[in-house]
């Protein structure tokens, strides 16, 4: 088990920089998990973590030592890859034990690590079978079990369920989440589904175009997000954002008027100091968080354009001049497209961000 | 559905027709004239007239011979070199790679009798830029053209020459269709890079090897051009002299084409046979 430690990491590719300068520390045992959308330099960062990828600027180290110039195979981690890469002409158990065998490990402890990895990955039976026998899950188990019998100090996972079937994909993930408890090892994953990362991770890393966005467990990022793209990229459905205009400041709170919903006001309290009379806003808030009309600091009227019936619950797409909003509703299975409502926003379960997107608390 | 059936075929009968008679006539009337003995006019149905003189034929042998030699010795070379060629060619270090590329291919473009006849000015006895470079490292000059063996090498390498290039980019083709990711795991297993080559690469591209391999066997049993304008007709004394030689001259020289048929059967059934046994041995376990 090891710590991994980005410090100021860099990576150019020519003239452009995809990576601008990562901090990251994964504690000893921790999980976390890289998420962004595609491009933001997630796999890239991992990859340069495996040694896969040259780093351009700055540190790595795993387990207290810098591994920026030493090779993969000796940085005492193993990668589970998007597309598996298992060797295809080489039957389940040749792929566990052909790292091993190929750098002469003693028989009797490559035998005894293969057989380890089958039983807890639950794929003894399919040892003889060769890749292409293989259903995805079953692929992808092995895969896992690849890196498993190295015994490495940390698991690199390079998007690995993005190949299989949503039903797969739960029951891998699950499955996963039970490995790092079985093995309490680091495990770092790279994911552009949030699910997936708020699901699995300790602590989750969010990217947005080679920089970090935020550092922070799931709920944190959740409910407490440091800027517009994590407030919008975590969680699903995501948060709607209604534009809006500070209007007003007394003490300790803001006055914004709601641009799109015919001049509604909301009242609310900041910590810090609050932005000028006049200025932009937008006014963030998460589709469950939308109350029957009345309950909250204010009303807003809109229509409903398509209702999802999911059967605990239903969400609501619905138009507010140019603003399409989604809303979480219990029991509202009778809701029908064109159905008029009225819902309530409270002033504590919304987050308020200035123009550029970063957050006003 | 019939009347669908006879419409595709409608329109499928003027390629049909062609088909039948410059190709399935062909080859059905080869075949017959093969039973025949063609020495004298009228042709007359003798079964074994031709079949029987092949079996005890030894200029037949000697081509045989000489096209087996050709076979066993220059296919197993210029396959290897050709996956040298192409692993090189592949290389993300290579700069120009599509010179190269060019450059490997490039004499399968050029005409068989210019090359031919480049080759035998190269290999010349007085002139030849080979025996130059010989000489000046003072090695003693070969009469390429007068013994067997020099003359047998000579073939072997222009045909080398000639196709190595060809299957080399077959093959690269192979190698880029091998993802790279498998190579990144193996790497990640403390795999070198030459173990990666004999264990990872070499297996997966067996069945384009197998491809190239049954292709220049039955191009090494058709052998034609280079016995015939580099060593001058299978020369020196028939010592070079491949089956496809011995099919020409018999053929259109002797014109006697009973027998010319029964050696042009013999091959296609050799290339067969070879091909299937290689493909045998190189099968997929299952």
């Amino acid at each position: 088990m090891a710590a991994v430690t980005l410090k100021n990491v860099v990576k150019r590719f020519g003239v452009f920089e995809i990576v601008h300068g990562a901090d990251i520390d994964v504690e000893d045992g921790e999980f976390v998990v890289f998420v962004g959308p595609s491009g933001c330099g997630k796999s890239t960062l991992l990859r340069m973590i495996a040694g896969l990828e040259d780093i351009s600027g700055g540190e790595i180290a795993i387990g207290g030592k810098v591994v920026n110039d030493v090779e993969p195979a000796d940085r005492g981690i193993a990668m589970v890859f998007q597309s598996y890469a298992l060797y295809p002409h080489m039957s389940v158990e040749q792929n566990l034990s052909f790292g091993l065998r190929m750098n002469g490990n003693p028989k009797a402890d490559t035998e005894r690590r293969v057989k380890r990895a089958a039983e807890i990955l639950r794929i003894a039976e399919l040892m003889k079978r060769r890749p292409r026998q293989l259903s995805g899950g079953q692929r992808q188990r092995v895969a896992i079990g690849r890196a498993i019998v190295r015994e490495p100090q940390v698991f690199l996972f390079d998007e690995p369920l993005s190949n299989l079937d949503a039903e797969l994909r739960v029951q891998m993930r699950v499955e996963i989440s039970r490995l790092h408890k079985e093995l309490g090892v680091t495990m770092i994953y790279v994911t552009h589904d949030q699910t997936e990362a708020m699901t699995l991770a300790d602590r989750i890393v969010v990217l947005n175009a080679g920089n970090i966005e935020q550092i922070g467990a799931p709920l944190d990022l959740y409910d407490d997000p440091a800027n517009r793209f994590v407030a919008g990229f975590v969680g699903s459905p995501k948060m709607n954002f209604l534009a809006a205009q500070v209007v007003g400041n007394d003490g300790s709170a803001t006055v914004v008027e709601l641009a799109n919903h015919g001049g509604a006001r909301l009242r609310k309290s900041l910590s810090g100091a609050p932005p000028a009379v006049g200025a932009e806003v937008v006014l963030g808030v998460r589709p469950e968080h939308f109350f029957e009309a009345g309950e909250g600091d204010c009303d807003i009227a809109v229509k409903a354009d398509v209702a999802e019936h999911l059967g605990s619950v239903s969400y609501i797409y619905a138009n507010a001049g140019p603003e399409e909003l989604i809303i979480e509703r219990e029991a509202s299975r009778q809701r029908a497209t064109g159905d008029h409502m009225v819902v309530s926003i409270k002033a504590g379960r919304s987050l308020l961000f200035d123009k550029s997107g970063a957050r006003i608390r | 559905m019939r009347y669908q059936n006879a419409t595709a075929y409608r329109f499928l009968a003027p390629y049909l027709l062609i088909f039948s008679i410059f190709w399935l006539w062909p080859i059905i009337s080869s075949f017959l004239i093969s039973f025949q003995a063609t020495r004298t006019v009228p042709w007359r149905f003798a079964p074994t007239f031709n079949w029987g003189r092949l079996i005890g034929d030894p200029a037949f042998f000697n081509a045989l011979k000489n096209t087996l030699l050709i076979l066993v010795i220059q296919v197993p070379v210029m396959i290897t070199l050709a996956i040298v060629m192409a692993v090189l060619l592949n290389s993300p270090l290579l700069k120009a790679r599509g010179l190269f590329r060019f450059a490997f291919f490039a004499p399968v473009v050029v005409g068989e009798v210019a090359y031919s006849a480049v080759f035998r000015l190269m290999f010349n006895l007085d002139y030849g830029i080979i025996n130059k470079l010989l000489n000046s490292v003072g090695l003693p000059r070969i009469d390429w053209f007068s013994n067997v063996t020099p003359a047998m090498a000579v073939i072997m390498i222009a045909v080398t020459w000639r196709w190595a290039g060809y299957n080399a980019i077959i093959l690269l083709a192979g190698l880029q269709s091998i993802p790279q990711d498998v190579y990144e795991a193996a790497t990640l297993d403390r795999v070198s890079k030459l173990k990666q080559f004999f264990y990872i690469t070499l297996p997966l591209l067996k069945p384009i090897i197998v491809f190239c391999a049954v292709l220049s066997i039955i191009g090494t049993m058709q052998l034609f051009t280079e016995p015939f304008l580099i060593t001058e007709r299978g020369g020196p004394g028939g010592g070079t002299e491949t089956l496809g030689l011995l099919l020409y001259r018999q053929g259109f020289r002797s014109l006697n084409f009973g027998y010319a048929s029964a050696i042009a059967y013999t091959m296609a059934g050799l290339a067969i046979a070879i091909s299937l046994v290689q493909l045998w041995l190189t099968r997929e376990p299952k």
